[in-house]
């Protein structure tokens, strides 16, 4: 691990759990980004190269040769050789495992496929905001943010909607165990694993292996036309997907289908609460509902960061990176680049740049669910106009205890100027 | 105008992971393969240069290239 040269010593702190819980730390952001050069930041016994400018998120992000996402771990911390091996998924691969990986679910999330989910994403929204309307509001998470996109992954997948609570349940233990105190012991949900050995070193891993391998024996006899079947056919043949890839497969698709963009609606519920003029806009012209979408997903962000370490010696933005240095890309900041986004704390819905690193920086790691994620965002914003939904905020927002994941656990709303 | 050259694409079908943003900007050159999610290049191969280096830009795999030959 490189030295920290003298200048970098005063970087921010930007990985302190805590700090999230008031929301992003965007003022230390701005002060990394307006700093020359790559920042050096403390982590535990080493560090690693704070990236935080757009320019060079994209650069890392687009050159998965140099900056592998294979070595050590993409979060902050390094995982043993038999820890890394254990939980690596899709996220955590190169080229070609990564190629043959993502091949497999690839086809279910194109453009093109998403678009056959429409009605039902237009369906499942129709029925969660005519329940908000009539209670009169309440937790939007609890009542829109949370439901809407597990009911479609899971729909998807093949997976019992009945179960859609217990999932988030699991989904929310383990946005806690990106943080720094989780709230359940080791051995909850009968885990008897180690936890370095479970995803987010999360006792509910376990239990979603678990789940997942009772999806995988049911399937095994019964094929069926959903995305676990096409996984249970691949796993049947180890050339193409051995059983610990296809556990961590189904544990990664039901996740980070759910929770991310769980969090993008979260967002986007308080941004069009908080700016109700810009609504009052989209309402007005619905030909802004796209760049609307696409507004809150860079407002959102729901993933803040992901890591990469450097395969070679380089060189980013002057500073010089040694190999096996970790390099940390903070789509928090990128997205707030006053370079690429003019007025970057503005929300504005007709923001012309979508340029935006809600899915990742580019390059092949591109959020897999990102058709799927606009598809939602979209229709929720069109059934949301059709019903002229205006929302009020009614209690703060319970932030997740994260660096990781931008949650919201709960946040309080209520239709305003509802026409039912 | 460099805008109204035509260039013939072509996919890596090695690096092709087959996220379907080719397909989605520019359908009537590129093809996704339902079964094995590769792309491909259909019949109507050829793209003004300016509407091809968008899609170069923005596979994320970096499959696909101009072939860059006389026409």
């Amino acid at each position: 691990m490189a030295p920290p040269s003298a200048a970098a010593v005063d970087t921010p702190n930007v990985t302190d759990p805590s700090l999230y819980l008031e929301g992003i730390p965007h003022d230390r952001f701005a002060q990394i980004r307006a700093t020359p050069g790559l920042a050096w930041h403390p982590y535990e016994d080493g560090g690693f190269w704070a990236v935080t400018r757009h320019a060079e998120v994209r650069h890392v992000s687009r050159n998965p040769e140099l900056f592998s996402s294979a070595i050590g771990h993409t979060n902050l911390w390094d995982l043993e050789a038999d820890a890394l091996e254990a939980r690596r998924s899709l996220i955590d691969t190169d080229a070609p495992d990564h190629t043959r990986l993502r091949r497999l679910v690839a086809g279910a999330f194109t453009p093109k496929n998403i678009r056959r989910w429409e009605e039902t994403v237009r369906a499942i929204t129709g029925e969660l905001l005519d329940e908000f309307v009539a209670q009169g509001g309440g937790d939007w998470v609890d009542m829109v943010a949370a439901p809407l996109p597990i009911q479609v992954i899971l729909t998807m997948l093949g997976v019992p909607t009945d179960d859609a609570d217990y999932l988030v349940e699991l989904s929310n233990y383990l946005v806690e165990g990106t943080g720094d105190a989780q709230s359940i012991p080791p051995d909850a949900f009968g885990n008897t694993t180690e936890l370095r050995l479970l995803p987010f070193n999360s006792p509910a891993s376990h239990a979603l292996f678990e789940y997942g391998e009772g999806m995988r024996q049911q399937r095994q006899n019964d094929l069926r036309d959903d995305l676990v079947s096409h996984l249970v056919q691949a796993e049947s043949d180890v050339e193409r997907m051995s059983r610990n890839e296809y556990r961590n497969m189904f544990h990664l698709l039901v996740f980070a289908g759910n929770e991310t963009t769980r969090t993008a609606i979260s967002h986007g519920g308080m941004a069009l609460a908080a700016f109700p003029d810009e609504w009052g806009r989209v309402l007005a012209d619905p030909g802004l509902i796209d760049s609307s979408a696409e507004e809150i997903l860079r407002w959102a962000t729901p993933v803040m960061h992901m890591r990469r370490t450097a395969t070679t010696d380089t060189e980013l933005a002057g500073t010089p990176i040694a190999e096996g240095d970790k390099v940390v890309m903070w789509y928090a900041s990128a997205n707030r680049d006053e370079a690429v986004f003019e007025d970057p704390f503005r929300f504005d819905v007709s923001r012309a740049n979508g340029d935006h690193f809600a899915f990742g920086g580019g390059g092949p790691h591109l959020c897999l669910g990102a058709f799927l994620a606009r598809l939602e965002v979209t229709v929720l914003l069109e059934e949301m106009a059709k019903r002229s939904i205006c929302l009020e905020q009614t209690s703060e927002p319970v932030r997740a205890r994260s660096n990781f994941v931008h949650g919201v656990l709960s946040v309080g709303m209520q239709p305003a100027g509802g026409t039912n | 105008m460099a805008g109204e050259e035509m260039v013939r694409v072509a996919v890596d079908q090695e690096l092709c992971i087959g996220a379907g943003v080719c397909e989605l900007l520019e359908p009537e050159v590129f093809e996704l393969d339902n079964d094995i999610v590769i792309s491909s290049v259909t019949g109507d191969e050829l793209l003004p240069r300016a509407r091809a280096d968008v899609v170069v830009d923005r596979c994320p795999s970096r499959a696909i290239a101009i072939v860059e030959e006389e026409l």
